[in-house]
């Protein structure tokens, strides 16, 4: 079961009149994601964050839970109920409670709370009449009583009470999601229909780059160009997203340009592999352009594959700034219907691009 | 057992439980704005997708589900979803494709100035895509081998929430823990040869949720001669 911390703002719980509830809301969860990608908006009032991850990004539970009640006092100004406990169903009490329950500590927790709060009063009247009184006791009657005296709810009850279910089924509001969604929408297409046409969306795309880049580091992002050039590997450009933008375009039509369709993946360090003929030979590119035999056996680090078919090799020589540099591009079909680009260059062959 | 401190909260102990629980907010919809028009909840789809998804489009807030055995088009595929609306001036995010092969991707005709890759996620693949979930209107994400359902379920809660579009890419070994509201399955990959690759022949099982719940397979070219999506 995951460890979750809960975030209860009881000002947020009831809906206002003048709809002003979802919209907070609505800022809050963008608030907290911003600790946390992961918050889930539970239902009104109430938001669980998966607290593994942040608390080792912040230095411990203490210290998440010290900026989470912040960023509520900030965003909303009120004093959020905050609890830290295993599954959904244990952290809701815990957040009311104001309670961290220490790790390995949630099933007793969970046994000694009265059966109100499974949040059912038929079964707790009934229950009570049998002189179970805390949530462990009834955990401890065995499922078949349990199915034969009360209805298949409270089979699913008796699971929460047990552990074997994180989470009542009454805690999530099923419409919030939707809810937040249409706001959200209603509030893009106000933004794309009003004054600055697209640039909206141009802003978030930017702060959501900026985002992943202080999670990852500088190369974390990265946008894409072409330039001129022969093949795939020549043309690309992958610069971190904030660099000055390449001036270089690929408007001009490039003699001997390798044709589409180009590889889907083009490795960014090319991989060394063996290609052999019949013989288990090395096959090799002749001063001509020509292949010395015909192509069977691609051996990569991966394993070795049968070559069914193959086309070329197409040779180019480039002699720019007296550094001559001569290769030739294959392209394969492999046996399992895969195919790939290779490349000889110093007496080797290189897999540079994979069609997939 | 000596209560542990931190951050001001006690380690519990022994508390009365207060009986009263909060009831569900009283409905009150009518007091909200009037729902976004029906065309900026759908995203465009080119050719040839328009034709065989459901609709025409892809709707905002679900997630495409494409799966595709290794080497069989599956990223080719994926991203020639995203083609139409890159060019009509939506974002892109691309998670986990560690070597994207840019020329390909526009030649399925993706304008490339609005796409952001995240190639290597490292370990935080699923809080990049949150992150990136909440500036793209697409994010395609090639989900890890070992992609556990409780990451998936609230990447998939996230998407709904932001009305974005999630195109998650994942081979038949490794499926993703949830149905997609749309499933592009990848049955059978086949090259067209000449004096090259010309063209690669992909049957596609097209199914989902909703309308497109029964399963049709159609063969479409990805990618053809030019390096587009064609039927």
């Amino acid at each position: 079961m995951e460890r979750l911390l809960c975030v209860y703002v009881e000002a947020l719980a009831e809906e206002a009149p003048d709809g002003s509830t979802l919209r907070d809301y609505s800022t809050l969860l963008d608030a907290l994601s911003l600790l946390c990608p992961f918050t889930e908006p539970v239902r009104l009032g109430l938001y669980a964050l998966p607290v593994r991850a942040p608390s080792r990004f912040f230095g411990g539970e203490a210290a998440v839970l010290d900026v989470v009640a912040a960023t509520v006092r900030e965003v909303t100004g009120h004093d959020p109920s905050l609890g830290i406990a295993d599954g959904l169903f244990c952290a809701e009490i815990a957040a009311r409670e104001r309670v961290l329950v220490a790790p390995g500590a949630t099933p007793s927790f969970r046994r000694r709370q009265p059966l109100a709060a499974l949040g059912r009063e038929d079964l707790v009247t009934t229950c009570r009449r049998l002189g179970l009184h805390t949530v462990g006791a009834f955990a401890d009657v065995e499922r078949a009583r349990v199915a034969e005296r009360f209805n298949k709810n409270a089979v699913v009850l008796h699971q929460v009470a047990r552990g074997e279910l994180s989470e009542l089924a009454t805690q999530r509001d099923t419409k919030l999601l939707g809810r937040l969604g249409r706001l959200h929408g209603a509030e893009l297409s106000d933004v794309q229909l009003g004054f600055f046409g697209q640039r909206g969306d141009d802003d978030r795309a930017h702060a959501a780059a900026q985002r992943v880049q202080s999670r990852l580091g500088a190369g974390g992002v990265v946008v894409a160009s072409l330039r001129g050039g022969r093949v795939p590997e020549d043309r690309a450009t992958l610069v971190p997203w904030g660099s000055p933008a390449s001036p270089a375009r690929d408007d001009a039509p490039w003699p001997g340009q390798l044709r589409s369709p180009s590889p889907a993946t083009t490795l960014r360090v090319r991989q060394g592999v063996e290609l052999h003929d019949g013989n288990a030979e090395m096959v090799r590119v002749s001063s001509r352009g020509l292949l010395s035999a015909r192509p069977r056996t691609l051996l990569s680090p991966e394993g070795r594959r049968d070559v069914i078919w193959h086309a070329g090799p197409w040779p180019s020589l480039e002699g720019w700034w007296g550094r001559s540099r001569r290769r030739a591009h294959l392209q394969l079909l492999l046996g399992g219907g895969e195919a790939v680009l290779l490349v000889a260059e110093a007496g080797r062959w290189w897999l540079v691009g994979l069609y997939d | 057992m000596a209560p542990v401190t931190g951050g001001g909260y006690a380690y519990e102990h022994m508390f009365a439980f207060p009986t009263e629980r909060p009831t569900l907010p009283a409905d009150l919809v009518a007091t909200l704005r009037p729902v976004a028009l029906a065309t900026s909840r759908t995203l465009p789809l080119g050719e040839p997708w328009s034709a065989l998804v459901p609709g025409g489009g892809l709707r905002r807030g679900t997630t495409v589900v494409v799966q595709a055995p290794p080497g069989s088009g599956g990223l080719s595929l994926a991203l020639s979803l995203v083609a139409r609306a890159s060019v009509e001036g939506h974002w892109t995010g691309v998670v986990g494709v560690g070597d994207p092969g840019v020329v390909a991707i526009a030649e399925l005709g993706v304008d490339l100035r609005r796409v952001l890759f995240v190639p290597r996620p490292l370990g935080a693949w699923a809080e990049s895509a949150a992150d990136l979930l909440d500036g793209v209107d697409l994010l395609v994400v090639r989900a890890p081998p070992r992609c556990g359902y409780g990451a998936a379920r609230r990447l998939v809660d996230r998407v709904r929430e932001r009305g974005t579009v999630m195109i998650v890419l994942v081979e038949p070994n490794a499926p993703w823990p949830l149905p997609g509201d749309l499933s592009l399955t990848i049955t059978e990959s086949r090259w067209v040869t000449s004096s090259r690759l010309d063209a690669r022949h992909l049957t596609v099982l097209v199914g989902g949720r909703g309308e497109a719940a029964r399963a049709v397979a159609h063969v479409v070219v990805v990618p053809d001669r030019r390096g587009r999506a064609a039927r």
